[in-house]
């Protein structure tokens, strides 16, 4: 590959010093230093720097954090939180994992400043209840920073007060949605709230509450350390920072790589220091760049834009074209598909996966969500007929935006992008129901490029 | 101070519904304004019910279209609004059955509600007052395109006086605010998620509350019915009539409607509005106790104020109190004053009912036994004419 070089890093830079996971390495390293500056500054300042550093929401719907914080209501003699969304669950993210996993305290870090920031004095982590081992690993980092003075009472003398808790999830998806996750929470059924009123107005308790990603919030640290105009300039117009990308599916290398967003997806995954390509030689046929509920595409539409540009590994080229031809950076769960995959198979799995977890309030994602995974599973065992297609389609487009949450959503998105790039490979399923059973319909036109008239 | 807040109220907003306008008070969702204009305006709702606080948003049937959000920022919502939780703004337009994405939205709503319905309304209980029954007969198509199985529960009995039919419930919570805001203590819920989430007591527990049977008369379609009224009879044979009683119960308002044929009270459930909710009275909800519910089942239990206005749409009410114009009998007429009983009141003639069985007091559901006269529906005896007309 032409000229691979490793993007600047800003979360996982430490990720393989020795004992990072402890407290005394940690800050050996230069850790907590965000919250001694932090401390010198005033909460409202703190988020103005977040403002400044243009860093959006990694949990997948991208909108910017600082605004995020100044939307935070403060009523008089009410207690706000700030809670962290750990319920890592969206198929082919595995990102939080790895950084609470290997470096916990830089999470516990960017929750003392931001909680500083929001003036929240009780601050949870919402973790999915499979990720089991890793409460040990924060529970044992949440005690060494009390120890050392960065939680509880009047934090380093500045007068201000946090404790951070811990909240394990019980398996379920949807409660990866915020108010789902709120009501978790609270104790109750992981169901989404109607918003408005949103959590930062009525949150968990009905108190003003700030839902982040874990990502989310230990970017805060390398933004205080190094200042919100300085994190700005890394990266490309409005996708600024490092983004931690989790790269799974046909690849020489999967795993959890942390990029500057200004490389181009080619490079990304077959450059030598991220993916390094698709093993045994074999082609790109697909992508989800951005975890399971994105649309995925074609390797044509992938590596260009429609309008013949490289595509690059931020926000906005992900999404140009719009879904007609774009997708979207999503939670950052890069999943590549070789040609020997087969996209009716795919969307099976993950019409198979929203199924299973949608919680059931609202009719069409409840009804529409097992209908489809019924039709495609007919499909994919060569039972489906030609109308199947339309019929998924038409299903789809019942649900989407017609649901509380987004969950609705991302289990039509999938759907909707596998037949709108690949509906050749559905009708072969449907034209040849014995072979489709013992062989994939292959690689065909999806990497052949394409051009598509620009309208003026 | 009373006098400042009342020169202070905010004034009322307007909102223009399906190009009709109406001035609600500022916090009136979309809805309820709707239901102020009233007719074909108002969206169906199976979910949100006025009485129970937090109810709706789930059916998604009352989705519209906000063409304007408000005077001051006239801007369309992007996505259709759920008009039970959705509230009105001072200038608000809102299209509902003038909007063409509304209408399709509502549609697949429907399609998708009844996929997986066991539509087994011919041996529904709720047949006749169903909810579904009505939003299907209004939205839905002949056919289906749904080829699979459809949906089905282990049975669980919840007590003896509700049945449940996990197979036709809707999801639409409202048993659940019920137990939650009337009853003491709920001791049921929704278990599960996604398609296989059912209402469940978990541990088939019985739901025995005071005021459990409220459950009942909120359930929007025949998941819960009452046991004690159970294939006795089809609501559209019975005449509802209001009547009350001194109920000892203080948070009984002792206001229902008795279903009776004959004499025989068949059923008792609390009085209904136009939207199908339990009627207020003087603001508060007229939910009735279980006593009054269940155990009071003779006439003399209650002074009856008369019969029950029926909404015309309404099977029940379909030829009984509309006044109508009966066409002159014109069969004696033509035939010179005879008068053959060529037309015989099938209730004499066929004693589709055993007379020497009331119905409506036996302890348990009725059964095809309790419908045959002596000797019939006995299996080999071909001889009897099984509808029970004379044999000449």
């Amino acid at each position: 590959m032409k000229g691979a070089r490793m993007s600047k890093k800003l979360l996982l830079e430490k990720a393989h010093v020795e004992g990072i996971r402890t407290y005394d390495v940690y800050r050996r390293e230069g850790g907590y230093r965000s919250v001694e500056k932090a401390f010198k500054m005033a909460p409202g300042d703190v988020t103005e720097e977040v403002k400044k550093s243009g860093l959006r929401g990694r949990g997948g719907a991208g909108f910017p954090t600082g605004l995020k914080w100044s939307f935070l209501a403060k009523p008089e003699g009410i207690p706000r939180h700030l809670v962290v969304n750990a319920d890592e669950s969206e198929p082919g993210t595995f990102k939080d994992r790895y950084l609470m996993e290997f470096i916990p305290h830089i999470l516990i870090e960017g929750m003392i400043v931001s909680s500083f920031a929001l003036g929240s004095n009780v601050s949870y982590i919402y973790i999915r209840g499979e990720y089991a081992w890793i409460v040990d690993i924060l529970e044992q980092a949440i005690a060494e920073a009390k120890q050392h003075g960065f939680l509880g009472k009047n934090i380093l003398g500045s007068g201000f007060d946090c404790e951070i808790y811990i909240q394990r999830g019980a398996g379920a998806y949807i409660c990866g949605e915020e108010t789902a996750l709120l009501e978790s929470l609270e104790g109750k059924r992981g169901n989404p709230r109607i918003k408005p009123p949103f959590p930062a107005v009525k949150g968990v308790w009905d108190r003003p509450t700030v839902v982040n990603n874990v990502e989310t919030i230990a970017a805060v640290v390398p933004i205080i350390n190094d200042g919100g105009d300085e994190y700005a300039k890394i990266g490309i117009g409005k996708s600024t920072g490092t983004k931690l990308m989790s790269a799974c599916g046909n690849i020489n290398r999967p795993g959890v790589y942390e990029i500057d967003m200004t490389i181009s997806v080619e490079e990304f995954i077959f450059g030598d220091d991220y993916c390094g390509g698709i093993p045994k030689g074999k082609k790109l046929k697909a992508c989800i760049p951005g975890g399971s509920s994105v649309p995925i595409l074609p390797a044509n539409l992938l590596l260009t834009t429609a309008k013949g540009e490289q595509r690059l590994m931020n926000y906005e080229s992900l999404s140009d074209g719009g879904f007609a031809t774009g997708s979207m950076m999503g939670s950052g769960g890069f999943i590549v598909l070789d040609e020997d995959q087969c996209v009716v198979k795919h969307t099976y799995t993950l019409a198979r996966f929203y199924r299973h977890e949608s919680c059931g309030q609202c009719s069409p994602c409840r009804e529409g969500t097992g209908w489809m995974e019924k039709i495609l599973l007919n499909i994919e065992n060569g039972k489906g007929k030609m109308s199947d297609i339309d019929l998924l389609w038409d299903i789809q487009s019942k649900i989407e935006g017609n649901t509380i949450c987004p969950l609705g959503d991302a289990a039509a998105w999938p759907v909707a992008a596998a037949i709108r790039h690949f509906r050749d490979e559905f009708e072969w399923h449907v034209l040849n129901p014995d072979a489709c059973l013992k062989e994939n319909y292959g690689l065909a036109h999806y990497a052949d490029p394409i051009h598509i008239p620009v309208l003026q | 101070m009373a006098d400042e807040v009342k020169n202070d109220a905010p004034q009322k907003f307007k909102v223009t519904i399906d190009n009709i306008s109406i001035d609600v008070e500022p916090g009136t969702t979309i809805l309820n304004a709707a239901r102020q204009i009233g007719g074909d305006v108002t969206p169906p709702a199976m979910c949100y019910y006025s009485k129970l606080e937090g109810s709706g948003g789930k059916c998604r049937t009352c989705l519209v279209e906000v063409a304007a959000g408000s005077t001051n920022d006239p801007r369309p919502m992007p996505k259709l609004m759920a008009s039970c939780r959705t509230t009105v703004m001072d200038g608000m337009v809102v299209k509902n059955i003038t909007s063409e994405r509304v209408v399709e939205a509502r549609n697949g709503v429907v399609e998708l509600l009844l996929i997986n319905h066991p539509l087994d309304c011919p041996i529904c209980d709720q047949a006749g007052e169903c909810h579904l029954q009505d939003l299907g007969y209004d939205h839905g198509k002949e056919g289906t395109r749904y080829e699979f199985k459809r949906r089905t529960f282990e049975k669980e009995d919840i007590g003896p006086f509700i049945q449940l039919h996990m197979t036709r419930c809707i999801l639409c919570y409202r048993c659940t605010y019920v137990a939650d805001q009337i009853t003491e203590k709920r001791v049921h819920g929704v278990v599960d998620r996604g398609d296989h989430a059912a209402i469940s007591t978990y541990i088939s527990k019985a739901i025995d509350n005071d005021f459990s049977g409220n459950m009942i008369d909120v359930c929007p379609v025949g998941a819960l019915t009452d046991k004690t009224f159970r294939f006795k009879n089809r609501v559209w044979f019975t005449k509802p009539v209001d009547a009350h009683r001194d109920c000892e119960n203080p948070k009984c308002c002792g206001k229902a409607t008795l279903w009776l044929r004959g004499d025989e009270v068949y059923r008792v459930t609390a009085r209904k509005d136009q939207w199908g909710e339990v009627q207020s009275y003087d603001g508060k909800p007229g939910w009735i106790c279980n006593t009054c519910r269940f155990d009071k089942k003779k006439t003399d239990d209650w002074t009856v104020e008369g019969l029950t206005t029926i909404s015309r749409h309404s099977v029940i009410g379909a030829n009984k109190y509309a006044k109508l114009d009966m066409p002159a009998d014109t069969i004696k007429k033509v035939l010179h004053g005879r008068d053959p009983k060529l037309l015989m009141n099938i209730h004499n003639v066929s004693d589709v009912n055993n007379p020497n069985i009331h119905l409506s007091e036996i302890e348990r559901p009725a059964h095809m036994d309790d419908f045959a006269k002596s000797g019939e529906f006995v299996k080999g005896e071909g001889e009897s004419t099984q509808w029970g007309l004379p044999k000449e």
